[in-house]
């Protein structure tokens, strides 16, 4: 994915407008007006334009407002259907056996599941694992029933091998080897080491201190998954829960021994991604064996112990800061050595410094490897874990030197747009009347109250592939069509939308499809791309159904192509709106075929539509229990900019969604594995904790309308990436208590107080 | 195998399954139910959730064998229930839900939806803090529940018929005033 992993935090270009505004050209038409039934010539002017445009934020009657999801009906009445909810004629339902060691040699004896009734296949995967969760073997049977039965009969012996789990043991002495080049990657090195040094040596107030965040699970509620309906022949059909309708296409096709054109991609519905499901998986890879040598549909879900070892996760990191602070709180140097731990992958980290400028800066980045699953990418890869580190430093120096914790973060941004979204979460949440603004408040042994700031960026953007039809029938209905897939953030509804509005129609008057590898092409969701690559395309075909059902309309209503409005489900001329027709009897013009038109993301027209560069500010208010470290987060107040919003409903839901995930990952979340054992400690939703219902707090989401950019940007990820940094200094500045390795344990706030070892 | 004669949504069906199903099992897999989610199978995430005798309910813990002559309501039910009690459409739980735009992959709704029903069923105008208690078995990891907790908010709102408060301005939890109960 093309903006998956930003190698540093861009500054975030302005969100003045004007930057990407062209001249106005216009032109004057002469024609006729009945005026009193009485013909005039008049001259009307109006806009050339080159291409589709989104027009005026005030005049928008769809777009920008607050929309109900198309797919609300059908999913708050248990009908939509997903994955995990295909049923066909035939299906076998397959389970994956997942090696509990780390690494282990393996033999397995499937002779007795075989013979169990029911049980259709029994197939060894694996004979050495590199990974604890690594698939083995999968079964299937007539029902999930008959599955586990086989499972249960799997004779399987295990050889541990040596492995390393953590970063202990992957940095010991005789290690066992994870990759087959060691178990440290390629360090990126950026800036001047002496340099920096140098500055913070000289720096009035300095620090040097590790700070270290878990593994995290994507945790989506929906498990990685597919059905594959082949039952021989030459074409199979896919179900699959996936951020990318058509990237699986060719993998089954090559797996079943079929081509592109003879396999279907279907995502009606997705139970949420957060960037862990992009292709068909091994999962998906075992269930076309299985398919293939049953020749049956195969239902393969992972099962939720399964999804928390094999199907990815947010790396972990730890980061060591050397950092100088000058008296006016600007930072003079900081020196980052990171490491991440993304299992068998890379991991991802943000390029240190976060988002401030901290002056002269060095920054090391190195991917520690472990015998455990890859990480993939998570909502914003790289960047909250960047921002953990980078926010606490500021807070850790500015407390040295007596300074204000918001006037600190104003003094190392550049882009004042930030200086504003600071200044607004900060009166949100009580800041001015906050008692503790350059020193923490008291270990008092009773409940202390704190406050806590965060930052965030993102690219966003789009990119080609992305092509879509717009279809007006004869009876006035109207299709949208492109292969995109709505992972649960609205695209399904974002389609509709534009496409309402270019007509003066209602979201309700068209119908979108999408999730089919049979409609147009589109890119794949993750980096928060969907919008930028999805809605120029969309807009585009819009734009070229509106052209060509105004020049067919033009004769009709007397007057030229240029002047046919479309406006609250009406179609006049601007010489005579009053002469109006309503929009059905307009497309009942239309011949029988009724009228289709194409459009797609072509690089100069999206230029025009959608935007890259985002700002955010979070703000969190946390009352701590000094005497048994218990933390509550009372409220949380996010800001984010984000050009034209499609759907204010929904960029409010990724607000408010990113933002508790963000909570979650302060308080709750963290892989735990016994590297003693070697085993997963806490692959379910019991002992993996997630935020409930009842940890959410006051919550108040902005969206900055300051932004008045006529572009679209996706919203996804930013939301995310500052909160649990804002949590974490919120705790800090309550009662004392620094606290440098999530989650904010109570255990952890003792130790930090001094109330136990 | 075991015969087993359920009351499902208001219709009596006769299905055979294993003695050892959950009623999830039986729902998803026999029934084709599949409204009721799958999310865990173990009692941790509450996307399961159905209504026993009204009475909210993990059915991937529950025997199917259990539930013979009671009445079980999944979210397949919601609205023909609402529709045959005299209202028209979806239950107003549903619709809030939609009208509040509170969800967004939708997996979790199913679960969120009728444990907000069984709560609003025993006690028509609770607090926050009451339907955040509710609700507190039910895992969402999209949402970040707050747009559920106004949704929940706007039905009871519409029928205690005092306005829903504007989004974003809750009050923090264990805060809120408690609204006239209705006797
Ligand atoms: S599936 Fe029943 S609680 Fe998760
Ligand atoms: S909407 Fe996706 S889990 Fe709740």
């Amino acid at each position: 994915m093309s903006t998956n992993e930003p190698t540093g935090a861009p500054l975030a270009p302005n969100q003045d407008p004007k930057a990407q505004e062209k001249p106005r050209k216009t032109r004057k038409i002469k024609t006729t007006k009945d005026v009193n039934g009485v013909p005039q010539e008049i001259e009307i002017e109006v806009e050339d334009v080159d291409g589709p445009r989104w027009g005026e934020r005030k005049d928008l009657k769809v777009l920008n407002t607050e929309l109900r999801r198309v797919d609300g009906p059908v999913k708050v009445t248990g009908r939509a259907r997903y994955t995990h909810d295909v049923r066909l004629p035939g299906m076998v339902y397959a389970r994956l056996l997942c090696c509990p060691y780390p690494s282990a040699e393996v033999t397995i004896d499937v002779q007795d599941a075989l013979k169990l009734p029911g049980v259709e296949a029994a197939i060894v995967l694996e004979t050495k694992t590199r990974f604890l969760g690594q698939p083995i073997a999968v079964v299937a049977g007539r029902t999930s029933d008959h599955a586990d039965d086989a499972l249960r009969a799997l004779k399987v012996t295990y050889k541990p091998l040596p492995w390393a789990v953590d970063r202990a043991q992957a940095l010991a002495e005789g290690a066992p080897n994870v990759r087959k080049n060691g178990n440290k990657g390629k360090p990126g090195q950026n800036g001047d080491r002496a340099e920096a040094e140098a500055a913070i040596a000289a720096a009035p107030a300095k620090l040097e201190a590790t700070y270290s965040v878990p593994v995290q699970h994507h945790a989506s509620l929906e498990t990685h998954g597919v059905v594959i309906d082949y039952r021989g022949g030459e074409e199979a059909t896919v179900y699959i829960s996936t951020q990318w309708t058509f990237a699986a296409v060719g993998q089954v096709a090559e797996l079943l021994g079929l081509k592109a054109n003879q396999v279907t991609a279907i995502v009606e519905h997705m139970g949420g991604g957060f960037g862990s499901k992009f292709d068909l998986g091994s999962e998906g890879a075992v269930a076309c064996r299985v398919a293939k040598e049953l020749k049956k549909p195969v239902h393969l879900m992972l099962r939720r112990p399964d999804e928390f070892v094999m199907a990815g996760n947010r790396s972990g990191n730890r980061v060591t800061y050397k950092a100088g602070m000058n008296a006016d709180g600007t930072l003079a140097g900081l020196v980052a050595n990171a490491e991440k731990f993304g299992g068998l992958g890379d991991g991802s980290m943000a390029r240190p410094p976060y988002v401030y400028s901290a002056g002269k800066t060095y920054s090391e980045v190195v991917a520690v490897y472990t015998n455990t699953d890859s990480n993939r990418a998570m909502r914003a890869p790289g960047h909250p874990q960047a921002s953990f580190g980078m926010e606490a430093v500021l807070d850790e120096l500015a407390y040295q030197l007596g300074l204000d914790l918001l006037e600190v973060r104003k003094a190392n941004l550049k882009d004042k747009v930030w200086h504003r979204q600071l200044e607004r979460v900060a009166k949100e949440i009580g800041w001015f009347e906050h008692p503790h603004r350059t020193k923490p408040g008291p270990n008092s042994g009773g409940k202390e109250l704190g406050i806590g700031f965060g930052i965030s960026t993102w690219g966003g953007g789009g990119s080609g592939g992305t092509e879509c039809d717009v279809q007006l029938a004869k009876d006035g209905s109207v299709t949208v069509s492109v292969g995109t897939q709505d992972l649960g953030t609205g695209s399904r509804t974002l389609v509709t939308a534009i496409v309402a509005e270019e007509f003066g129609l209602q979201l309700g008057d068209v119908v979108a499809r999408i999730g089919n590898s049979r409609l147009p092409s589109a890119t794949g969701s993750g980096g928060s791309t969907t919008t930028g690559s999805l809605s120029p395309a969309v807009k585009d075909a819009a734009w070229n159904a509106r052209n060509a059902f105004a020049e067919h309309l033009a004769p009709i209503l007397k007057t030229e192509a240029a002047l046919v409005r479309f406006a609250g489900g009406k179609v006049f001329s601007q010489a005579n709106p009053n002469a109006a027709m309503t929009w059905k009897q307009a497309c009942a013009t239309l011949r029988d075929a009724g009228l289709n038109a194409h459009g797609k993301w072509d690089k100069d027209r999206a230029a025009a539509l959608m935007g890259n560069g985002v700002h955010g500010a979070q703000a969190a208010k946390v009352e701590v229990d000094t005497l048994t470290g218990r933390v509550r987060v009372l409220e949380m107040v996010g800001i984010q900019d984000c050009g034209l919003p499609i759907n204010r409903t929904a960029v409010r839901s990724q607000l408010n969604g990113g933002m508790v995930q963000s909570l979650s990952y302060a308080l709750f979340e963290e892989r735990v594995i016994d590297p003693v054992l070697g085993l997963a400690l806490n692959a379910n939703f019991e002992d993996y904790k997630l935020a409930g219902p009842s940890e959410i707090p006051k919550m108040t989401s902005i969206i900055d309308d300051d932004d008045q950019r006529s572009a679209t940007i996706g919203m996804a990820e930013p939301a995310i990436v500052p909160g649990h940094s804002a949590i974490a200094n919120a705790v800090h500045n309550a009662c004392g208590a620094r606290v440098r390795d999530l989650p904010l344990t109570p255990d952890k706030v003792l130790a930090a107080l001094g109330r136990i070892a | 195998m075991r015969v087993l004669h359920l009351l499902i949504n208001g219709d009596r069906v006769t299905v055979a399954a294993p003695e050892h199903w959950t009623l999830l099992e039986v729902l998803r897999y026999e029934l084709g139910l599949t409204g009721s989610k799958q999310g865990c199978d173990k009692g941790d995430c509450g996307a399961c959730t159905v209504l026993v005798d009204g009475k909210p309910v993990l059915a991937c813990l529950t025997l199917a064998a259990l539930c013979e002559e009671r009445a079980v309501t999944t979210i397949e039910g919601l609205l023909p229930a609402h529709v045959k009690s005299g209202g028209s459409g979806p239950d107003p739980v549903q619709a809030a839900f939609d009208e509040c735009g509170a969800l967004q992959c939708g997996f979790c709704q199913p679960g969120m939806m009728l444990s907000a029903r069984a709560l609003l069923d025993r006690n028509a105008c609770p607090t926050r803090t009451e339907i955040q208690d509710a609700l507190a078995g039910n895992l969402c990891r999209c949402t970040g529940y707050t747009q559920i907790v106004e949704a929940v908010e706007l039905a009871v709102a519409k029928h205690c018929g005092v306005a829903p408060r504007r989004p974003g301005s809750a009050r923090p939890r264990g805060r809120s005033r408690p609204p006239p109960r209705r006797a």
